[in-house]
């Protein structure tokens, strides 16, 4: 799964242009990889993606931290 | 050179329409100065920005128009370059007021749409300016040009090469974009926008101004939040509870938290939308392209009763991170730019500095701005200070200056009671600074008004003071008269202490004895002479008075009391030997002078306390506001229980005029207007709104009338337009607003032709009186905002009489200035642009309907512009209180739910049917008979039918099975019926078929091809399906009957049935009355039921139903009148001795697949079961226990199978319910207008949702005994009144009103109109039998039945009744 993400991330919001690649524990936000208009849009693509809908009060920092984040909260919601 | 022309993006496009539009306002240029602290070299400057331009394609764009289309294409040279200039000799402020013009420039838009110019202030400071048009940059691409340009310069004067990856072109976006617009996904996302925007029905009004602007001239109204509060505001963002993804996003939730809230604040809607750009950058590459990338979409408030801070921002992170998922690129459009006109542009981007020279830039506006936008704000820190900047655009046509800078004030106090404690109220903060003590003068010295009289009638004696019809009194013979009265009341003990109340006609009487209680110093409390007795007795009670004046005809009313009183018919002399000289005694300011008794809500009246300084102000007021220089000639005659009153009254006696009084008529005070105006005497005024209606479009041009004073209810700008065209040019007319608690008037205003808006304003307020508009935190709201009026100052009253509670409740402290109380009018007002006060309806007359705030004035002067309207009033009508379905409770005793129209349980629990079953439960014993009756009563005829004893009619449930069962036992000779009505459930034939083989008996199915019309017809009629089908069984029961000879037909009803059809109570009053006789009734009422216009009538032969004797051939005999068997037994007999078998393919108890639909569309429409009667009627005779009932009612239904099955027969399901709670419903006067074309007059000026759903028209306005529309009696019909087209006239007469009442009782009428129909209101025959037996009753008489049908509205039926006595009295003669 962080791989599928890893590579929407990089290749639609980020245009390969990072100078590292994307490791599943970069903060994100923190490290302005996302802004928020990309975080949502990577919300989107998840729920597009995986067919189901992430609650408001699921769209917190602690749940999409991280590609490894969501990734965690995915497989809690799809477990 | 081939161009390569590109189409414009929706963001370019609408800019482009927006330029075309004002093609001389510079409404979309984007100019920014860079202030440079250091030395720049100018060759390097510009050879950087030429690279720049080459870099930079933006730079390079150009448009152009092609068939018509606009579209922009990229030179591949620029003639255009950056001009440098020295302005060393200017002062940095004149550079600054250049840059300023200079900003406001028109582009060519076929060259590149940028203005760059490098500006020396000296050696070590400069100015970069930068203007590029809108439709080639946002704010991203202002800071990517910026950075391009720094890095440029710094390679040029270093010698490097430049670190600067290329920069992407916008055509890249382009392309990205229409791939996004082709995905699935964006369908998905159109709708979404469509749907958020289509909720929203009303533009947003700020400060209550216009929503259209004409010019794009816009103020920057500029606030610095200041590094402190900047940063309280970023601590707040990062408390966990707060934050959302980024601090970028939490700033922008709180700041779009403030603005909803101070947008709230100010227009008091709670559904808008505000639009917000989206940077629409969602990639790394894109972040870099200069270009045009913003789209704005909309965000939308819902704002709740009680909502705090941040139960607004919860609500805003939802929303924006809904609105950030759906912001793709691509995706806004017109429509839903429309949706809104207020933005808010959250900017996150920062300039650095340039080249290590420290620099600060500043966006300069053009003072212009899109007109669609009435409001932007701009919130950024551009400089990266800390200190973060609001920007207000404020579009000049709707917000003049001195408002323009109150907005940013008014939006800080918002911001900062957020910052300070996020989890108060919204409604905490005021708004506006508190105003400073209210500085109350009055116009001039409190003198008592019976000393004003006084000195009037010293000096001019002579004059007329009083006349009535051909008498009249000078001042002095006036105030001897009075001067009589008051040593009269004297030796009755009338002193300043006491109270005097006068219940007279309008007469002069009434007039010297108001002054003769005044001199004594006593005050007086007017009683008009058509108060209820009831009434009179209670005021005279409540007042404490001392002393009754009355006359003949009215002194019935006071009997009842012991005060003593004086009959002036009595004994003149009384009074005429009394001196005419009076010392008069001193008033004290303070004590008082009347009391006036208005309506209060607990259906007694209070009386409001009115202290001689209250009126003298009042008085002095209007002495001087209304001076003329003719002396005022008032009519009196308008009731004197009216305060309005008291300016007439008055203002002549104290000022040297001449009060003309008009005797009472019969009717009402509208005569006696017709009167004034015919007699032409009078050259003042005072009077209602209505009584202005009644003389709407009369010839006025040659009255005396000059000063026209209105007042006592909303006064519309159309009456007033057309009362001032009807009358000659010089009449002046005022609007004069004032509840009875601030003493006739305390604001006032004159009504000119400048007034467009609904209603006339009420004016400002008079001296001596303050008027304030506060929120319900009692913070004063800015001007423009609506508000609860409170009143302040020297007419407010000392309180009500006897209420101490409600006096302190209305009468509070006046928080800007506790010397003064302060009255709570509940009148909602608003102070327009010229500080008048603007009426808008009563605080708890404020509708919501779909979280929407309702002016009911604004409908009524919506259709007084329509020419057949005379005039109007729209109310409420609140439906039957629905019980909401979790909150329902069944009776403890028959099961009957409490959702069933107008129930009423004790306090065990018992239902009113049961307590009153009670009660002639033993009397209805009477009617049921034994098994052995009726074998007897059907073998009675057995020599005369050849074949059959009975029909008996199978439906093939377990009620019907068992007693053909039963018959047979008897042995009868029986022929089953079975209608089969194309729904009998599969088993339940079998059952049927296996049956009647068992019992080897005849056996028939009846059908019609009418079927599913007749259930159509059923269930408009009646909400269920089962009226039709029984019909239509008894109808082709009958028709066999009448064919094959058969003298009966039994019937399956059920005990319950019979008291849920034909057994009323009223059957059994007469306790001497034989069965005979009911049963005589319930078939007068069977004939009456088959007569009734539905579509069995209509659609099968029911030819025989017009001879009495097909009664006598065919009779219905009811079987379980005779037979008394409880559930339980009858399904031990029906499984052991007839194999019957319970149908489990309805999936319910029934046989029948179609009555669920019946009982869906009555739950639906009515909210409860319509087995709920009947069965609770089974379980009240003991048929069935309340357990079994409320299973059988509780089923389960089945939607979809119900949907289908109304498809199948063609019902279309109603959208009306009768539940929907409130209907706006409009009564007007004039001419009959089609509802439609009322409804379609109002659209064109009001949202749908202001329409209302019900137009009646009527001869005229029932009004109150003060003049004012009734409204309280225009909410007392019921939605099935008001689908009919008759017009509404109350009963009138003894008669009618013992009609109308009945009906009332018996239909569960709130109120009835002589023309109502008694069938349309939903009157049956056992309705009929109802009303007729307590019409008889209650008149002794013995009217047939079919008596209501001949005549089915009360004023025929009063007609047939009034004959008949008539005739009766003659004969008697």
């Amino acid at each position: 799964m962080n791989e599928k993400l890893i590579k929407y991330i990089s290749e639609q919001l980020l245009n390969n242009e990072l100078e590292d690649d994307l490791e599943a524990e970069d903060d994100l936000l923190g490290d302005g990889i996302l802004d928020s208009l990309g975080m949502m849009k990577l919300i989107l693509y998840i729920e597009t993606e995986y067919e189901m809908k992430v609650p408001p009060q699921d769209m917190i920092i602690e749940n999409f931290m991280t590609v490894q984040h969501i990734s965690d909260y995915l497989a809690k919601q799809r477990s | 050179m081939k161009r390569n022309y590109k189409a414009l993006t929706q963001s370019q496009l609408s800019i482009w329409t927006g330029q075309q539009l004002n093609p001389e306002a510079p409404l979309y240029n984007m100019a920014h100065s860079f202030d440079i602290e250091g030395f720049i070299d100018n060759e390097s400057f510009k050879t950087a920005f030429d690279q720049l331009i080459d870099r930079a394609e933006v730079l390079r764009t150009v448009f152009s128009v092609i068939d018509g289309i606009p579209v922009q294409s990229i030179q591949t040279g620029c003639e255009k370059t950056i001009e440098i200039l020295d302005f060393s000799s200017k002062k940095p402020k004149e550079i600054k007021n250049w840059m300023k013009r200079r900003s406001q420039i028109n582009f060519d838009f076929t060259k590149p749409l940028f203005d760059s110019v490098l500006i020396k202030v000296n050696e070590q400071r400069h100015f970069w300016f930068l203007n590029i048009h809108h439709l080639v940059t946002d704010a991203t691409t202002s800071t990517i040009l910026y950075k391009l340009q720094v890095e440029l310069y710094k390679s040029i004067v270093e010698g490097s090469t430049p670190k600067i990856k290329d920069v992407p072109a916008f055509d890249d976006y382009l392309v990205y974009k229409a791939i996004q617009k082709k995905l699935p996904i964006s369908q998905t996302i159109r709708d979404h926008w469509k749907t958020k925007i289509d909720s929203l029905t009303v533009p947003l009004k700020i400060y209550g101004k216009q929503c259209s602007a004409t010019t794009s001239l816009a103020n920057r109204v500029s606030l610095k939040l200041g590094v402190d509060r900047s940063k309280r505001l970023k601590d707040l963002a990062s408390r966990s509870e707060i934050r959302s993804w980024t601090q970028d996003l939490t700033l922008f939730n709180l700041f779009t938290t403030a603005i909803f809230t101070y947008l709230h604040r100010v227009s008091g809607q709670q559904k808008f939308a505000i639009g917000a750009p989206s940077h629409n950058r969602s990639t790394k590459s894109f972040k870099r392209t200069p270009g045009l990338f913003i789209e704005i979409f909309p965000l939308l408030s819902d704002f709740e009763d009680k909502d705090t801070f941040f139960s607004v921002l919860e609500k805003v992170k939802l929303e924006t991170n809904d609105y950030l998922k759906n912001a793709q690129p691509g995706m806004s459009s017109p429509e839903l730019s429309r949706s809104f006109n207020v933005v808010l542009n959250y900017i996150n981007v920062a300039f650095p500095d340039f080249n290590g020279m420290p620099m600060q830039s500043e966006w300069i506006h053009p003072e212009h701005c899109d007109p669609g936008h009435q409001l932007r704000c701009h919130v950024y820190d551009m400089n990266a200070s800390g200190d973060i900047e609001v920007h207000f655009d404020l579009n000049n046509d709707v917000f003049h200056e001195s408002l323009q800078n109150e907005i940013p004030q008014h939006f800080l106090k918002v911001l900062d009671a957020l910052i300070e404690d996020v989890n108060q109220s919204i409604y905490e903060p005021s708004l506006i600074d508190k105003v400073s003590a209210i500085d109350l003068q009055p116009i001039s010295e409190f003198i008592p008004i019976i000393k004003q009289f006084e000195l009037q009638a010293i000096q001019t004696p002579d004059a007329t003071a009083l006349s009535f019809k051909n008498t009249s009194y000078t001042y002095q013979e006036l105030n001897q008269k009075a001067n009589q009265f008051a040593n009269y009341l004297l030796t009755k003990g009338i002193n300043s202490e006491k109270r005097v109340a006068v219940h007279l006609e309008r007469s002069p009487e009434y007039i010297v004895a108001v002054l003769g209680i005044l001199k004594t110093g006593a005050s007086f409390i007017p009683i008009s002479s058509d108060q209820p007795s009831q009434r009179v007795s209670y005021i005279l009670e409540d007042s404490n008075c001392h002393f009754i004046l009355t006359n003949n005809r009215l002194v019935d009313n006071i009997t009842s009391t012991q005060i003593p009183y004086l009959n002036l018919d009595d004994d003149p002399s009384n009074l005429l030997h009394e001196s005419i000289e009076f010392k008069c005694q001193d008033s004290l300011q303070d004590s008082l002078a009347y009391m006036i008794y208005t309506s209060g809500s607990t259906g007694n009246p209070k009386g409001v306390l009115i202290s001689n300084k209250a009126i003298c102000n009042y008085l002095n007021w209007a002495k001087s506001y209304y001076a003329t220089k003719e002396k005022f000639v008032f009519p009196l005659f308008t009731s004197v229980g009216f305060d309005l009153t008291i300016t007439s009254t008055f203002l002549p006696l104290i000022t040297g005029g001449e009060l003309i009084v008009y005797s009472e008529a019969d009717h009402g005070p509208d005569i006696s207007l017709m009167e004034v105006l015919a007699q032409n005497k009078v050259n003042s005024i005072k009077l209602t709104p209505s009584h202005l209606a009644l003389i709407r479009g009369a010839d006025m041009q040659h009255s005396n009338i000059k000063t026209m004073i209105v007042g006592g209810e909303d006064f519309k700008v159309n009456i007033a337009q057309s009362i001032q065209n009807s009358f000659s040019e010089d009449l002046r007319i005022y609007n004069e607003y004032g509840p009875t608690e601030a003493t006739v008037g305390c604001i006032a205003g004159q009504y000119t032709a400048n007034h467009t808006e609904a209603s006339v304003p009420i004016g400002t307020s008079i001296s001596g009186m303050s008027g304030l508009v506060l929120d319900s935190n009692y913070n004063q709201v800015p001007a423009g905002v609506v508000g609860e009026l409170h009143l302040s100052g020297f007419g407010l009253a000392e309180g009500y009489c006897k209420l101490a509670d409600l006096t302190s409740e209305k009468f509070v402290t006046n928080p800007f200035n506790p010397e003064f109380k302060m009255y709570r009018t509940g009148d909602l007002v608003r102070l327009n642009e010229f500080d008048e006060f603007e009426y808008l309806g009563r605080v708890d007359e404020q509708v919501k309907l779909r979280g929407f705030r309702l002016e009911l004035t604004d409908v009524e002067a919506n259709l007084l512009t329509h020419n057949n309207v005379q005039n109007a009033a729209v109310v409420i009508i609140e439906n039957e209180k629905v019980i909401p379905e979790h909150e329902v409770v069944n009776c403890s005793n028959c099961g009957l739910p409490s959702n069933y129209p107008n129930t009423d349980f004790d306090e065990h629990g018992v239902c009113h049917v049961c307590n009153a079953f009670e009660g002639y439960k033993d009397q209805a014993q009477k009617y049921f008979k034994s098994e052995k009756e009726l074998r007897n009563i059907l073998t009675s005829q057995r020599g005369k039918s050849p074949n059959y004893d009975c029909i008996s009619l199978l439906s093939g449930g377990k009620d019907s099975t068992y007693i053909l069962a039963q018959l047979i036992n008897m042995g009868l000779r029986v022929l089953a019926f079975t209608l089969d009505n194309g729904y009998i459930s599969e088993q339940a034939k079998e059952n049927i078929d296996r049956i009647v083989s068992k019992l080897e008996v005849d056996h028939i199915y009846g059908t019609t091809e009418h079927m599913n019309a007749i259930f159509v017809d059923s269930l408009h009629r009646h909400q269920n399906v089962c009226n039709g089908c029984f019909k239509t069984i008894y109808t082709l029961s009958t028709q066999i009957a009448l064919a094959k000879q058969i003298p009966y037909v039994v019937t399956g009803l059920s005990r319950g049935q019979f008291f849920e059809t034909r057994l009323t109570e009223e059957l059994f009053w007469d306790e001497n009355a034989g069965v005979s006789t009911i049963d005589d009734t319930i078939l007068e009422a069977r004939k009456l039921y088959h007569q009734e216009e539905d579509a069995v009538k209509e659609l099968i032969d029911v030819s025989m139903f017009d001879y009495d004797d097909t009664f006598n051939k065919v009779q219905f005999i009811d079987f379980y009148r005779y037979s008394d068997v409880t559930l339980d037994e009858m399904l031990r007999f029906l499984k052991e001795k007839v194999d019957w078998v319970r149908p489990t393919d309805t999936g319910r108890s029934t046989n029948c697949l179609i009555n669920q639909l019946g009982i869906y569309v009555h739950k639906k429409e009515k909210g409860y079961s319509n087995y709920s009667f009947p069965y609770s009627w089974d379980v009240r005779i003991g048929h069935k226990t309340r357990t079994e009932t409320l299973e059988e009612i509780n089923e389960v239904i089945d939607e979809k199978e119900v949907k289908r099955i109304a498809d199948e027969i063609g019902y279309q399901m109603s959208e009306k319910s009768e539940l929907k709670q409130k209907n706006l419903v409009c009564y007007y006067t004039g001419e009959k207008t089609s509802s439609a074309e009322l409804a379609k007059h109002l659209k064109q000026a009001l949202p749908e949702y202001m329409v209302p759903s019900y137009f009646k028209y009527v001869e005229k306005l029932p009004l109150t005994k003060n003049g004012k529309v009734d409204k309280a009696q225009l909410k007392m019909l019921s939605t099935s009144q008001l689908d009919t087209e008759t017009p509404f006239v109350a009963p009138n007469g003894d008669i009618e009103e013992l009609i109308g009442g009945i009906w009332k009782e018996v239909l569960r009428l709130k109120q009835v109109s002589v023309h109502d129909n008694f069938i349309a209101l939903g009157g049956h025959s056992l309705a009929a039998i109802r009303v007729t037996a307590r019409i008889n009753e209650e008149i002794e008489m013995k009217f047939p039945l079919s008596k209501i049908f001949e005549f089915p509205t009360i004023i025929e039926y009063a007609n047939y009744i009034e004959e008949t006595l008539t005739k009766l009295l003659d004969e008697q003669d």
